[in-house]
């Protein structure tokens, strides 16, 4: 797969197709992560790799201006990374037209196994405007992208408000779930402003509680559920499992998954007079 | 132990609109002992506080000669600033100060001076030149070269013509083109095109120059035409700041700390600094 | 020869130190794959191996993420103000990697820098760091880069070195042989170390290429994966960027101290909407220059410990040391080319 990667896209600079590859480079470490790279120069494509450690979602770096500076983009995205561009598609933050999407075929990522990888339906990704290599053997069908909310609700309100307070204690407000998500695109976010001040900067467990819950509802609708997030999350904060109740509820409420159809109005950001709530009409 | 982020509180004994915008306020300590016993240097700066809207930065532009209170001027443009805004007598609001460099004075005594500022630059001149006007004897011929986009945007205008009374005193004062009006009796013309041919002789002179970027950067190589060494032109830095004391770490300009090393440098000085500012 | 205490007593200590009222912090896993420092409420929290070091730093218990530096009330024209003191509690903090204990004198310079910040100083005398030797490490750690080490002994109180049935203990300062009077007994060994990760930069390479080069556009590439979050600096044991803001209601409020980092967008936003480092290749530089040039030509210490956290905690793999190896093979740029 590798190889072939790396041919499509040294052709794809070589013509001038494209002006630079975002992809998987080089990890600092012999097993560690590969992290992002920008290859321009055909030559340089050889730094591109493939293997499941690759665990970033490159779709963040395209609604980001030094990254927009260098040219007309290929991408390089598993099945999970590429909803989000239906997202973002959507919002009219990217002109799909004016990107080249190679998306990796892709069993999964991470060791242990992501917890996004169990209930993957996109192992092939959709959209893509080419696919390298094949659907992998599954065993079985995928379980419920839901099932760890389940258990979670399982418990009583006063148990989940103490496990919402002892994971927002930890949180350091470094905003590595903001920067990470390719749908949190906001040249200023609101935990940013000051006139008024709508959620305090500071680490306390009411202002983080308030960040928290308001990130998630902002990704209402939107969030795919990469987990990246989560992943970034230098203190562990469980943030997918409330971005899971919110998509849930857009599944239960809307029959909406975000970033499967891009045909499909976005639930929030698109109104209609068919909408069930009555102020509409 | 001293808490170094503790303000004093001081008294709003007057406020002075000057433009649309612009107002400037006068304020005393509250603690007389603190009344008596302060003091600074002119072009020092201070971190001046509403509570509950937060602590913004200005220089302290009244002069040091002036004891029990202190003035400074602002432009309202964000979230400090528009509290300030509604300040009245009476009001309190926070100091803490005074921090940073301050002018070289006494390097200047027996120089000529000559002061440009454009806009808002006006106070951190203002107290400089008051200071010099009050040890008259000590300084040479005072040109000050001040100007504005609009006659209404000039700030302590009626302070000009104070000036401009005084011994070896030449006041020139200009507004952009277009922003006069029928009844301007001053220059009328970019701060750099109205130096260049205002003639002021650089003859043993320091200059203080204190502007948007834009206008320092035209006005420097008129300055050097007219004979000014980089090392004898000085300017007050703009950062942004939080604690004012070296400590949070963000206004540094490459390797100096503006609130601590500055923020009155000389051009010579600055020519040796990345452009982080 | 040497003093030592044996395995099951350090969480005996620690109970007993908690019993005084005494406040203790340590590594403790507080789920699964993420070992934190936390302060403990017993010593069945405290996490010893397992580990390479905890993904966060000791920093926060002499210098919060959060804290209050005045209070203030209205009443109708007037404000009064409260002075606030940092807690008096003595604290301890145990189980400490050398890495994390090495940024303590590396930030008492700052924090006393002409104005002594209470708030840091008083915190960091009611303070006992006891420090673990490190019987491991991994390919982001570089301390010995930093003359530091795997039984560095800046910044500690109290150094513990494993060794067979206990720790070793090696009391460095009055505060240390205090904390442990009565504790220890003799042993016949000494513990022994393993060496420490290979030693890969030279930060003075480093320095002399950051005074002669900030213009470089070798920034401008490095930084493009950059993602501008705190991941890095929050983490860092040396990072001590902060925020000054009001926090509070009509009836009055508090002035407050946050962490802060360079690598936000807002950090040196001016209020007319001018950004000195608009982008994050100024701001990745900017960070880099205040580790190993700024600080180091002011007080004479690097601003890092070489501990590796920013490298491992960040989403996208750029640690402080990729960008020294960078940094390192390139020479003094020419201006203008």
């Amino acid at each position: 797969m590798i190889g072939q990667l790396r041919d499509k896209c040294r052709r794809l600079l070589q013509d001038g197709a494209v002006q630079v590859v975002i992809g998987y480079g080089g990890a600092s470490t012999p097993d560690g992560m590969p992290h992002p790279i920008f290859v321009r120069r055909p030559d340089d494509v050889d730094k591109l790799v493939w293997n499941d450690r690759c665990m970033s979602n490159l779709t963040t770096y395209l609604t980001r201006d030094a990254v927009k500076a260098l040219g007309k983009p290929a991408i390089v995205v598993k099945g999970c990374d590429a909803r989000a561009l239906v997202v973002l598609e959507q919002e009219c933050q990217i002109d799909r037209s004016a990107m080249h999407v190679i998306g990796m075929a892709c069993a999964g990522v991470g060791s242990p196994r992501a917890p996004k990888c169990a209930s993957c339906d996109v192992h092939v990704p959709a959209l893509a405007d080419e696919v390298i290599g094949e659907a992998p053997e599954t065993t079985g069908p995928a379980d419920s992208p839901y099932s760890e909310l389940e258990e979670f609700l399982k418990k009583s309100t006063v148990e989940r408000f103490a496990y919402w307070r002892e994971e927002t204690a930890r949180c350091i407000r470094c905003y590595a779930c903001r920067e990470v998500c390719p749908t949190c695109y906001c040249r200023r976010c609101i935990v940013d402003k000051n006139r008024p001040t709508c959620i305090e900067t500071s680490a306390t467990v009411k202002a983080n509680f308030a960040w928290h819950v308001t990130r998630a509802f902002h990704q209402a609708g939107r969030c795919t559920g990469c987990g990246e997030c989560t992943r970034a999350c230098p203190v562990g904060i469980n943030m997918r499992l409330l971005n899971q109740s919110l998509a849930r509820a857009a599944e239960e409420h809307f029959s909406y998954r975000a970033g499967t159809d891009r045909e499909t109005p976005p639930i929030i950001g698109a109104y209609g007079l068919e909408d069930k709530e009555s102020f509409i009409r | 132990m001293n808490n170094i982020y503790m303000p004093d509180l001081m008294e709003v004994v007057e406020v002075q609109q000057h433009t649309p915008d612009v107002k400037s306020v006068k304020i005393k300590f509250q603690d007389p002992a603190l009344a008596e016993s302060f003091t600074f240097r002119v072009g020092q700066f201070g971190m001046f506080s509403v509570f509950g809207a937060g602590e913004s930065t200005f220089n302290i532009c009244s002069s040091s000669n002036w004891k029990g209170f202190l003035e400074f001027c602002f432009r309202k443009t964000g979230k400090v600033t528009e509290s300030l805004w509604q300040a009245d007598e009476g009001d309190m609001i926070g100091f803490r100060g005074p921090y940073g460099n301050s002018y070289p004075m006494e390097e200047w005594e027996g120089k000529n001076l000559i002061f440009i500022g454009g806009g808002i630059a006006m106070p951190p001149i203002r107290c400089a030149v008051w200071y010099a006007l009050e040890n008259r004897a000590k300084y040479g011929n005072i040109t000050v070269l001040y100007g504005a986009r609009t006659v209404k945007d000039l700030v302590y205008a009626d302070e000009l013509d104070k000036w401009a009374e005084q011994e070896r005193v030449r006041v020139i004062r200009c507004v952009d083109p277009g922003g006069e009006t029928p009844e301007w009796k001053g220059e009328v013309g970019l701060i750099p095109h109205v130096l260049e041919r205002a003639g002021v002789s650089a003859e043993n002179s320091v200059a203080l120059v204190i502007g948007p970027p834009i206008m320092i950067k035209f006005t420097l190589p008129v300055l050097d035409k007219m004979g000014l060494a980089k090392a004898d032109v000085y300017t007050s830095l703009e950062n942004r700041m939080k604690c004012g004391i070296g400590k949070c770490g963000r206004c540094n300009c490459g390797p100096v700390y503006v609130c601590k090393e500055g923020p009155v440098f000389s051009f010579e000085q600055l020519s040796r600094l990345p452009v982080d500012y | 020869m040497s003093e030592m205490i044996a395995q099951e007593a350090l969480p005996g200590l620690v109970d007993k130190w908690l019993a005084q009222g005494k406040r203790v912090a340590g590594p403790s896993v507080v789920k699964p794959g993420y070992c934190l420092y936390v302060e403990l409420e017993s010593s069945a929290q405290l996490a010893l191996e397992g580990f390479v070091r905890p993904r966060n730093s000791i920093k926060e218990f002499v210098f919060p993420r959060h804290e209050t530096v005045c209070r203030y009330h209205f009443s109708g024209h007037t404000v009064e103000t409260e002075d606030c003191d940092p807690p008096q509690s003595e604290q301890v903090i145990v189980g400490a990697r050398p890495c994390d204990a090495a940024a303590l004198p590396i930030l008492d310079h700052l924090f006393t820098w002409d104005y002594e910040d209470k708030f840091y100083t008083e915190r960091r005398k009611a303070t006992t760091v006891v420090t673990l030797a490190c019987q491991t490490h991994d390919d982001e750690c570089f301390c010995t880069s930093l003359d530091l080490g795997p039984a560095a002994e800046q910044g500690s109180d109290v150094l513990l070195l494993a060794m067979p049935g206990g720790y070793e203990v090696r009391c460095l300062t009055d505060k240390g042989k205090a904390l442990f009077a009565g504790e220890t007994r003799t042993a016949e060994q000494a513990a022994v170390v393993p060496p420490g990760p290979p030693v890969t930069v030279t930060p003075e390479t480093v320095m002399t290429y950051l005074q002669a080069s900030y213009d470089d556009p070798m920034w401008i590439d490095l930084a493009l994966r950059c993602l501008g979050c705190g991941a890095c600096a929050y983490t860092c044991p040396t990072c001590h960027c902060f925020d000054i803001v009001d926090e509070g209601t009509a009836a009055g409020g508090c002035r407050v101290k946050n962490w802060d980092c360079c690598q936000f967008a807002m950090f040196t936003q001016h209020a007319s909407g001018h950004n000195p480092r608009p982008g994050q290749s100024q701001r990745q530089r900017q960070r880099i220059q205040h580790k190993f040039r700024i600080y180091p030509e002011k007080f004479g210490v690097m601003l890092c410990t070489g501990c590796g956290n920013c490298a491992r905690n960040c989403p996208v793999g750029l640690g402080v040391l990729s960008t020294l190896k960078e940094a390192a093979g390139h020479g003094p740029v020419e201006v203008g080319s």
